[in-house]
């Protein structure tokens, strides 16, 4: 009666060597990074890092927010014992968060001079780059072109919009930012007027792309890398900068940001990854990507098929501000959504 | 003192009390037949022999000691002598003959030599010698008996339990087997305990009958 | 002394594994300001309006879903387990697939042949394919969805619980009836236990799952829990958003051993489990073109969808690239996760059945409400509890991965192998006692090679969970040691359909490998009893 636990042995011998094969190795110098950049477009960036620098690079990317708990969750359940050394967020508002909770460490890398102080934190708590902007997707056959986020409470449009959930992600960046902009007031009646009109709502900005694009919906607010990338796959869609005009507000840039741990287990090669991300090869690299960034450092190409950010009307805010609002508008964000669409 | 002894022993099954305050003496070498209807607790006064189950009341002495009292058994059940022919006769179906009737032998660390000259003794006796290598599903059913038997009696039990063993025989080797088992009592003189419903069977087996009646008492 | 003692000590494991984490948690709602309070408790309850709504979708769709994946998947075991169907192991493994893939995959995969510009709208007229879109976004297109994900557990408990079914009693009706009775008066209510565990498993993983409605524009409950990590980063109250769900569990909890005191327990038991055939006859060409066409609808369609995606050799060699080591990684941790939940599921159903213990019921009901519990909300207690310096050696580790799992998952082999114990006599191992063997030898010569079955199925049901899981491993993954479903579900944001398609395609493959290994081993091994 030798089989079973001979086999059961042999079974676990081998499992045991693929892990300990598979288990990163503790020779060269690492660094962890937890990242909620699209691992599409971050990760080839973090190779890069780990090639050019012999810095084994160990990251733990996001889902989309609906999708799961991720990154941000993990950084503050850990936050007493941390294990990353740096964070990628790509929104600046997460960056904030952890510098309220006492997450992130103070560290002003020598490449973020020349972006603009707007995108980044003065004590140096979390520096922007590589932005995207909130555009409008619409759908070829649609007829008219929206040309502004009041579109959305436009009747001509009625039942015909999406927009992903505004309780995560740039989307709710983006609300938060109109309710700075607007005041309380005007901002909950625009969203009232939102139902009224009879939005919907969708898990994430690349599925409303992808309902547009499949001719479900006929405009969508998204992230200008969700439009770029259905242009790439010859998708019938057209992408519109809203609010281009003399009284408009501009359109909502939303830079990645990157954060140092505090109490990081290695701050040192976690600074060098963060001088790294803010270079301008890095923003020329996810410019030119199918991420198709906006780069805040001057004198860098931007994305082919986007207008470079000087030829934009951009919405003035302050990143600050907005998160602050951010948190205090969730419950209502909450019990809009709840209200059912 | 007596060898196997019962006092005033209760054992409740799920709110049924199957066996109601047994008391009874078996003396070393006797034949014994537990008779009864069906349900009255025969299968059980087996089990608590062995030691498979503890009574819920009462006690049971091997040789003048206790061996189990209310809720504990005292004495593990393979420390107590004692071989068991069940119900279902409870072969291992995956184990040959040889390996079903050695078990007991390799669990008590025998040496491989002597365990093979003892399966092959057993074997013989009980008629099994040119079945060794074979899997008890491909026996018939007098045949699995005796598998079952010789495996009862490969560590020299002092005390043999049968439970019901020839209750799915015909007539004839229903005969023959009981005249095989009462031939080993004489040869081995181990104490039996012989359950059965049957009057004829229980009255040519048994040197005395313990009755029992359907409420589980004397 | 030595069984109490191991048996003691497989409880001990799954609570600290399971429970403590989630005490943790627990213990995290019941404190404000330094003191008890119930006040995180009495604002869910007091949130505007929505809750029961929430609730009560979820209740559909959950009910419905365990309903249709029961009604469908235990005939289709049946004929699969238990008949002379034709091609009964491939259509196995392809039932299987779809509950490999990660169900907001299927979702998608469905959408691209039922929305308005998907493969259906293009043959059909504008005005049917509207009205197909427009039923899919919702309870019809959620449940339709899940039914073929979480069909194949119906489907796969049933075949694995045919064979406790003792053939003496299906015989014994066959001398006065034909087999649909039979089956239906018979076989079926002996496996009662069997499908209720089964339907129960559907309707706590249905109620659990958030992907699919929210794609679908549906919304259930369990979106409070999210929400309240992903939006507020609320640890207590996403905990407490949980509270409904345990509650719900318990009911079904206190149905189900209900139902099961009254089931019969009849008959002899069969050591291993022979199963009777049943010869089709005539049906037997008509019902093997019904179960294709099935398996065309269910299965074939939306993986066709993905195959569709992935049709170039290119798209293989950049999805192999893209998956890079998280393959071999997914089969390292799923693997070494189904060895340790088949050895603690067997020892720990072998308390639940054999009831050795009086603390073997409170096993069950951990263990149940584990798998009920969102699996982020098992993450985050396993960072509060292993997430220190002195455990980091484990938390920094893949050991943490298989503790997850282990924690949400012990319920499944625990239950298997306790199905597949009732089926050997306790007179194999009382005989084995007074020959003097230990428990130790009894369990290894005795009831382990005549469990063989089950411990087999039970540890392929801890490797499918385990491979497949994604809400606990996003949550405490090592860094760089992702998974296989976490990389398809971090690509899914903007990387091409056809990656994603060929990554899905991977995942099956390597689950579907061991299944198709262990089902070739067991023919082989059918010769012996």
């Amino acid at each position: 009666m030798l089989k079973w636990p001979v086999l059961a042995a042999a079974a676990f011998a081998v499992i045991a060597f693929a892990v300990w094969r598979l288990l990163p190795g503790g020779q060269s110098p690492t660094v962890v990074v937890y990242v909620s950049h699209d691992q599409v477009f971050s990760e080839p960036i973090l190779k890069d890092f780990e090639n050019e620098t012999g810095i084994k690079v160990r990251a733990v990317y996001d889902t989309e927010e609906t999708k799961s708990t991720g990154t941000m969750n993990r950084l503050i359940a850990e936050k007493n014992n941390p294990q990353a050394d740096v964070y990628w967020a790509n929104e600046p508002i997460r960056a904030e968060v952890l510098r309220q909770q006492g997450i992130a460490a103070p560290y002003i890398s020598p490449n973020a001079e020349g972006i603009a102080g707007s995108f980044k934190d003065p004590n140096g708590y979390w520096t922007g780059f590589a932005a995207r902007a909130r555009v409008l997707i619409v759908n070829k056959n649609a007829g008219a072109k929206p040309d502004s986020l009041l579109a959305y409470a436009d009747p001509q449009w009625r039942g015909k919009t999406v927009i992903a959930n505004p309780l995560f992600g740039t989307t709710t960046t983006e609300i938060a930012a109109l309710f700075v902009l607007w005041g309380d007031e005007r901002a909950q009646a625009f969203m009232s007027a939102l139902k009224a009109n009879g939005i919907k709502l969708s898990p994430s900005n690349g599925d409303s792309a992808d309902l547009v694009a499949a001719g479900e919906f006929a405009f969508s607010l998204v992230d200008s890398d969700d439009v770029v990338s259905r242009m790439r796959q010859h998708q019938p869609i057209d992408l519109v900068y809203p609010d281009q005009g003399a009284d408009g507000l501009g359109c909502f840039l939303v830079p990645n940001a990157v954060v140092l741990i505090a109490q990081a287990p290695h701050p040192d090669v976690g600074k060098k990854l963060i001088d790294y991300l803010l270079s301008k090869e890095t923003e020329a690299k996810l410019a030119r990507s199918d991420a198709a960034q906006i780069p805040l450092h001057s004198g860098v190409d931007g994305p082919p098929k986007l207008l470079p950010i000087d030829k934009v009307k951009t919405t003035q805010v302050n990143y600050t501000e907005i998160a602050a609002k951010l948190q205090a508008i969730q419950p209502f964000l909450k019990r809009w959504v709840e209200s059912g669409s | 003192m007596s060898a196997i002894e019962f006092r005033s022993v209760d054992k409740i099954y799920r709110g049924r009390r199957v066996i109601d305050s047994l008391s009874f003496m078996i003396e070393g070498g006797e034949r014994i037949v537990l008779f009864g209807p069906s349900g009255c607790g025969k299968s059980t006064t087996l089990l608590l022999i062995a030691g498979l189950v503890a009574p819920d009341a009462g006690e049971i002495r091997i040789d003048g000691k206790v061996v189990s009292t209310v809720r504990r058994i005292q004495l593990a059940p393979q420390s107590r002598g004692i071989g068991m022919v069940f119900q279902d006769l409870a072969l291992w179906p995956h184990m040959s003959v040889a390996d079903n009737i050695g078990f007991g032998l390799r669990a008590r660390r025998i040496a491989a030599a002597e365990r093979l000259r003892r399966i092959g003794d057993i074997a013989n006796l009980v008629g099994l010698g040119d079945y060794l290598q074979v899997l008890p599903g491909e026996l018939s059913g007098g045949e699995q008996q005796r598998v079952a038997l010789a495996r009862a009696l490969a560590l020299e039990p002092r005390f043999l339990l049968m439970d019901e063993p020839l209750s799915n025989l015909d007539a004839a080797l229903s005969r023959r087997l009981r005249g095989e088992i009462l031939r080993l009592h004489a040869e081995l003189g181990f104490t039996l305990v012989y359950v059965t419903h049957g009057r004829e069977e229980a009255q040519e087996i048994g040197t005395r009958t313990i009755e029992l009646a359907e409420t589980g008492a004397l | 002394m030595t069984e109490r003692l191991i048996l003691i000590l497989a409880t001990l494991v799954l609570a600290l594994i399971g429970l403590l984490p989630v005490a943790a948690m627990l213990k995290e709602t019941l404190i404000a300001d330094g003191s008890f309070s119930l006040d995180a408790y009495r604002a869910l309850l007091a949130s505007d309006g929505q809750f029961a709504v929430l609730v009560g979708h979820s209740l559909q769709l959950s009910f419905l879903t365990a309903v249709i994946s029961t009604l469908i998947g235990v005939p289709l075991g049946v004929l699969l387990g238990k008949t002379d169907l034709p091609l009964r192991g491939a259509l196995t493994l392809l039932f299987t697939a779809p509950l490999l893939v990660p169900s907001y995959v299927l979702a998608v995969a469905w959408f691209s042949i039922l929305g308005r510009t998907g493969l259906l709208g293009r043959v059909l007229p504008d005005a049917w394919s509207q009205e197909i879109s427009s039923a899919f976004f919702g309870l019809f297109g959620c449940t339709f969805v899940l039914v073929t994900a979480f069909m194949p557990i119906a489907m796969l408990l049933t075949i694995a619980f045919l064979r406790t079914v003792n053939p003496r009693l299906e015989n014994a009706g066959r001398l006065v009836s034909g087999w649909p009775r039979i089956l239906l008066r018979i076989t079926l209510p002996l496996m009662a236990p069997a499908i209720v565990f089964a339907a129960v498993l559907t309707f706590l993983l249905s109620l659990g799952e958030i992907g699919v409605p929210m794609y679908l524009r549906f919304p259930v409950y369990p979106v409070e829990t999210l929400t309240q990590f992903a939006a507020f980063y609320d640890f207590r109250a996403a905990t407490v958003a949980a509270a409904p769900l345990l509650l719900v569990t318990l009911i079904i909890l206190g149905f189900q051993t209900g139902l099961h005191k009254r089931v019969l327990e009849l008959g002899r038991r069969t050591p291993n489990g022979q199963v009777v055939v049943v010869a089709l006859g005539p049906w037997r060409l008509p019902l093997f073109l019904l179960v294709l066409a099935l398996a065309i609808v269910v299965v074939a369609t939306p993986l066709g969808a993905l195959v569709v995606q992935s049709s170039s050799l290119e798209i293989y060699k950049v999805a192999l690239f893209r998956a890079g080591d998280s393959v071999l990684r997914s089969l390292a941790f799923a693997a070494t996760s189904a060895t340790l939940l088949a050895v603690l599921g067997f020892f720990l159903g072998y308390l639940s059945e054999r009831r050795t213990l009086p603390i073997w019921w409170a096993n069950e009901w951990l263990a149940l409400l584990l798998l009920a519990l969102p699996g982020s909300v098992i993450g985050i207690g396993l960072i509060s509890l292993w997430n220190t310096k002195a455990t980091s050696f484990i938390y920094a580790s893949p050991a943490i991965l298989v503790l997850g799992y282990v924690a949400q998952y012990a319920i499944l082999p625990m239950r298997v192998v306790a199905a597949s114990l009732g089926t050997i006599p306790r007179s194999l191992e009382q005989a084995a006692r007074l020959s003097g063997a230990g428990w130790f030898m009894t369990l290894r010569e005795i009831v382990a090679p005549l469990a063989g079955r089950g411990l087999i199925a039970a540890w392929l049901i801890g490797y499918v969970f385990s491979l497949r899981d994604i809400a606990i491993s996003m949550v405490v993954y090592p860094p760089g040691s992702d998974t296989l479903p976490i990389r398809i579900l971090t690509l899914m944001a903007n990387g091409a359909p056809s990656l994603v398609a060929v990554l899905c395609i991977i995942l099956i493959a390597i689950t579907l490998l061991p299944l198709g290994v262990a089902g070739l081993w067991l023919k082989v091994g059918a010769k012996r009893p």
